[in-house]
């Protein structure tokens, strides 16, 4: 897994909750507050991210992340933990 | 003092159409749609017949994340609340005084179900949204939030009598001027295969006698009834009072002159002769009108073998034998939590219409001596209406309703 491919599934994680962003082209500096996606919205994008990695992220390192790449870096971070 | 609360608005969905149009269409013309239901989750070694709900159109102002974030039950409410909504004119009412009662509890079974199901052996995958939307106020959080509505919003429950329970808090709440307007909603009761056994077993809903011949199943008052047969529907009705409808040059359905709700003292759910018919005499004492008056009765008619016997009963000492009476839940089943209110609609719209709509399967009534409304359609202009629910837990609840004429 790289970090194209992480943001990619990220991306489809957020259309997945976030309908109306089916032709948003993501790019790793891409908010999720910005697309439109409230609180639940966003622990829901993560919680499908994790379970597509099969990794379970304790919900309070979900806060640091200010963008979606640094979204994919803290997966990524994780998955090499593993 | 406020006068007599009215209908302005209301918006319905069930197996037989979306839409007071299509529901009073298939209504008078005798349309059904029971069959094996399908819907995932309805069943498990197991055939339950039941009348369900095709594909919803939904109004563009509902976006599809909310389509994709909301339960079954949610979205059958967010579409006939926005009917309602748009028919009533609500958009020209500030939004502080419009409240939203929504009657049921326990509505999103089948959804919980499945989530349960779902997520068995993988929990710590659990959609954070679950945290949410577990609970049947969750209804009130997304109609609130499409429309919104920033007056009291909450849930009534009084299993099949929630959806009357709705309207007559609907009614409370413009009486005692806590808002001008309140929209009651009946909301859709999404059975698991988990309730359909248990309603069952408890010899509530139908047996699988007619398991080759659904059409057959759902017979109110006819002597080869054996239990209700659960049909998914979801209605809303606008109310308020006279002078706020007048503000904004609405011309009200009917007024609501009067209700009554009596518990019988008992957790069961075999019907009570006595508590039905003290709600009646309620409703009719409210209305300060004589019994003679009522010249069409919508009756719970379940298919209940104990609980259609007592209600004609009831009806009968309460000197209502003059009037006409069909059974609604015989063309879309019963709707459990949403009953009390579909029906209403259902009342009211015949009452527009000057037309009765028929009972399906009404071949043998258990007592003849009645003005039913059996194979077809009827004209008839109904002006004072009574409609019946009755719930587990012993509630019974009538309300009595007269036609608005224009001025």
């Amino acid at each position: 897994m790289n970090k194209m491919k992480l943001i990619e599934l990220i991306a489809r994680h957020t259309r997945e909750v976030l309908p109306e962003l089916e032709a948003h082209q993501f790019i790793p500096s891409d908010q999720l507050v910005d697309l439109g996606a409230n609180s639940v919205d966003r622990a829901e994008i993560a919680m499908l991210v994790q379970e597509s990695l099969g990794l379970s992220v304790p919900r309070v390192q979900l806060f640091g992340p200010k963008n979606i790449g640094e979204l994919a870096d803290l997966f990524l971070e994780k998955l090499d933990a593993v | 003092m406020l006068s007599k609360p009215v209908i302005t608005g209301m918006g319905v969905i069930a197996a037989i159409g979306q839409g007071k149009a299509a529901f009073i269409t298939g209504l008078l013309e005798g349309k059904h749609a029971f069959g094996v239901m399908q819907r995932p989750g309805r069943q498990r070694d197991s055939a339950y017949i039941g009348a369900e709900i095709g594909k919803i159109t939904f109004s563009p102002a509902i976006t599809k994340q909310t389509l994709h974030a909301s339960s079954f039950s949610s979205q059958a409410a967010l579409v006939v609340v926005q009917e309602a909504w748009d028919e009533a004119r609500l958009f020209d009412v500030d939004p502080m005084r419009i409240g939203l009662i929504v009657g049921g509890s326990n509505i999103q079974q089948r959804e919980l179900v499945q989530v349960h199901e779902g997520y068995r052996d993988r929990c710590a995958f659990l959609r954070p949204t679950y945290g949410l939307s577990f609970m049947d106020s969750d209804v009130c959080g997304f109609c609130t939030a499409q429309f919104g509505i920033r007056g009291p919003s909450y849930t009534v429950g009084g299993a099949s009598a929630s959806g009357q329970l709705a309207i007559v808090q609907a009614a409370q709440a413009v009486l005692t001027n806590q808002v001008d307007v309140c929209i009651a909603l009946g909301a859709l009761m999404d059975l698991s295969h988990w309730e359909c056994r248990g309603l069952r077993a408890l010899g509530a809903m139908g047996s699988d006698r007619y398991e080759s011949e659904p059409a057959l199943a759902c017979r109110p008052f006819d002597r080869d009834h054996d239990g209700f047969i659960f049909g998914e529907c979801c209605g809303a009705v606008v109310v308020e009072s006279m002078e706020s409808s007048k503000r904004r040059g609405l011309e009200p359905y009917a007024a609501l002159r009067g209700w009554g709700i009596v518990m019988d003292g008992n957790r069961n759910p075999d019907p009570s002769l006595e508590g039905e018919t003290q709600a009646i005499q309620k409703a009719l004492a409210a209305s300060g009108l004589p019994p003679a008056q009522i010249d069409y009765v919508n009756p719970h008619g379940t298919g209940s073998i104990a609980g259609d016997r007592v209600e004609l009963d009831a009806l009968r000492a309460c000197q209502l034998t003059g009037a006409y009476v069909n059974a609604t839940k015989s063309l879309i089943g019963h709707g459990l939590s949403a009953a009390g209110t579909v029906e209403v609609i259902a009342t009211l719209l015949q009452m527009q219409a000057g037309r009765l709509h028929p009972s399906r399967n009404l071949e043998n009534p258990i007592d003849s001596t009645w003005n039913w409304v059996s194979d077809r359609s009827v004209d008839y202009p109904i002006e004072n209406a009574l409609t019946l629910s009755m719930g587990f837990g012993g509630i019974n609840t009538a309300m009595y309703w007269q036609r608005h004429h224009q001025a």
